[in-house]
């Protein structure tokens, strides 16, 4: 069988054993957070654990929403903005964690807000200079092809999308679905930082034997990395989901969601308990 | 099932790159302890070593399971591969010297099989390579990591990382602002790492690609960046052993770049100087 006859790697289809096994995981795995942590404060961890998995679930889940083009896309030949999965969600989320940290003083409902607006906006301002360079640049206008008329807007799209492509260009749903995408990912990477980062302030002093003004730059840099590195598994994880391109919330792709769902929970309460455990142990 | 779009041909295989870099990665790593028995920094440049190292087996891990279309881009399993190996490098650092390099180890490929556990059943993408290759990449990302931490502080210790000394008018005070952690280093460090771990495969892939000269490619990458290590390695050790660092480094590189050119011109096709499309007057 060559490979231009080979089916796609991944269908839609969904493996209920592994679902199952995916979430009895990550109940074991709170459940070993709740074994090893303190005894005066296994609520507290444990509640760190679950803030961290619903921020993977917020990643995992909002990067269905963002417009993927890959190299097709660069050719004009589908639609989305041409890069893969994993940069996207990484672009997104990073901006996103970098405006929530700066808020982290502030409270976390403050934080998480403001994450989610610099990943959104972040992905405003992508899809809308992507739409500057395919509509003035390269002379292509805006048409989905999995679509026959914006869910939207209600614009028609067949007009519009070239013989032989899978239409091209952002339309008007995939610009909304990228921002809906980049503020459920920034949320999501903020949330990580601030649950690691109340947890390292408190338990980092007496684990360091050192003043908490003095354990400031630890916290913040472990909990930016862990949030980093948490963050990357879920792009990839949600990219190996998605593989390849999808269009946003109109694409049949997107109806995967609930496979990355339960891989972004069982990949984050794994990574996130690896990260609670320096302090515990 | 997804089929194989790519294939090996002859080369070594995959398991002697794997035996290969895991046992030098391991022995360069614990060569770096001859700095707390001679009580020196001057050892510190065989945490580069190590990382080169484990970065030529990974970009090989890589092409494994890059050569089945996973539809995601080549540069996503070198994200993958350290975003798992900064986790579980972080938390080996806090057991005793001896153990660390070998819990990373451990503690990496549990992450790493049951994230490819998880892709592969979970996310339904049933490639033969995927557990097997997120288990290697995350070792690879959590030992070149602590090769990097090695380089650049002298140590892998979590009580090293975080704490450094700064003088201030003859007095030496301790800070955890001047450390691997602390100041930030581990962030330039991971990125590092990541670019050159994915950079060859998508660099060299396609019909022409040939094993030598990817996985010298690796190697020209891993001593570029133990060259900018060695140089922010002069914040943290004294500048004697950051400067054996940085020489072994710069030699490094330019062996490994000479031999990349060659190699290239070796598998290149002829090559002419066809000329841009001459402008045409009067159309």
């Amino acid at each position: 069988m060559s490979a231009v006859a080979a089916k796609p790697a991944a269908g839609g289809a969904m493996n209920p054993t592994a679902m199952v096994v995916g979430i009895v995981m990550t109940l074991v795995l709170i459940g070993i957070c709740y074994m090893f942590a303190p005894v005066d404060s296994q609520m507290m961890v444990v509640s760190v654990l679950i803030g961290i998995i619903v921020g993977g679930v917020l990643i995992g889940f909002g990067t269905h929403f963002v417009p993927v083009g890959g190299a097709p896309a660069a050719m004009g030949q589908a639609p989305g903005i041409a890069t893969g999965v994993a940069m996207l969600a990484a672009g997104a989320g990073l901006a996103g964690l970098f405006g929530g940290a700066w808020a982290a003083e502030q409270g976390m409902v403050v934080a998480v807000v403001t994450g989610g607006v610099g990943g959104g906006l972040m992905m405003a301002i992508t899809c809308m200079m992507v739409n500057f360079v395919y509509v003035f640049g390269m002379g292509i206008p805006s048409a989905s092809g999995k679509v026959a008329n914006d869910p939207i807007t209600g614009d028609s799209q067949a007009e519009f999308k070239s013989q032989g492509t899978e239409g091209h260009g952002l339309p008007f749903v995939s610009f909304v679905g990228g921002v809906i995408g980049g503020t459920l990912g920034g949320a999501g990477g903020t949330l990580i930082y601030i649950e690691l980062l109340g947890l390292y302030e408190e338990m980092l002093p007496n684990v360091m034997q050192v003043t908490p003004a003095q354990v400031m730059p630890i916290a913040v840099s472990t909990a930016g990395m862990f949030a980093v590195g948490l963050f990357l598994v879920n792009a990839v994880l949600t990219a190996y989901n998605i593989t390849g391109t999808i269009e946003g919330p109109h694409d049949p792709k997107f109806s995967r969601w609930p496979r990355a769902i339960v891989a972004s929970a069982c990949a984050s309460a794994l990574c996130g308990l690896v990260a609670v455990l320096i302090v515990v142990l | 099932m997804s089929v194989k779009v790519e294939v090996i041909e002859g080369g070594v295989p995959h398991t002697t790159i794997l035996a290969a870099g895991l046992v030098s990665t391991l022995v360069c790593l614990y060569l770096t302890y001859l700095n707390v028995l001679t009580g020196t920094q001057l050892f510190s440049f065989f945490g580069g070593l190590a990382m080169v190292a484990a970065l030529v087996w990974g970009s090989h891990t890589i092409k494994v399971l890059c050569s089945y279309g996973i539809g995601t881009g080549v540069p996503s399993a070198g994200m993958i591969a350290f975003g798992s190996g900064v986790i579980a490098m972080l938390l080996a650092t806090k057991f005793s010297i001896l153990l660390i390099p070998v819990v990373a180890l451990v503690l990496a490929a549990v992450i790493g099989f049951i994230l490819g556990y998880v892709s592969n059943n979970i996310l339904n993408m049933k490639i033969p390579a995927m557990v097997q290759a997120l288990t290697e990449m995350a070792v690879v990302g959590a030992l070149s990591l602590m090769g990097f931490a090695a380089l650049i502080t002298g140590g892998f210790t979590f009580a090293g990382l975080t704490t450094g000394s700064v003088t201030f008018m003859g007095m030496t005070l301790q800070t955890h602002q001047q450390s691997f952690i602390g100041g930030g280093l581990i962030a330039v460090a991971f990125l590092l790492g990541a670019i050159a771990i994915q950079h060859p495969f998508n660099a060299t892939l396609g019909p022409g690609w040939k094993q030598d000269r990817m996985l010298m490619l690796t190697a020209e990458c891993g001593f570029l960046s133990m060259i900018v290590a060695a140089v922010m390695s002069f914040a943290l050790i004294n500048a004697a052993s950051a400067l054996i660092a940085l020489i072994v480094a710069i030699i490094g590189w330019i062996y490994t770049y000479g031999q990349y050119m060659e190699m290239s011109k070796r598998d290149a096709a002829a090559w002419l100087d066809s000329k841009p499309i001459p402008d045409v007057e009067g159309h």
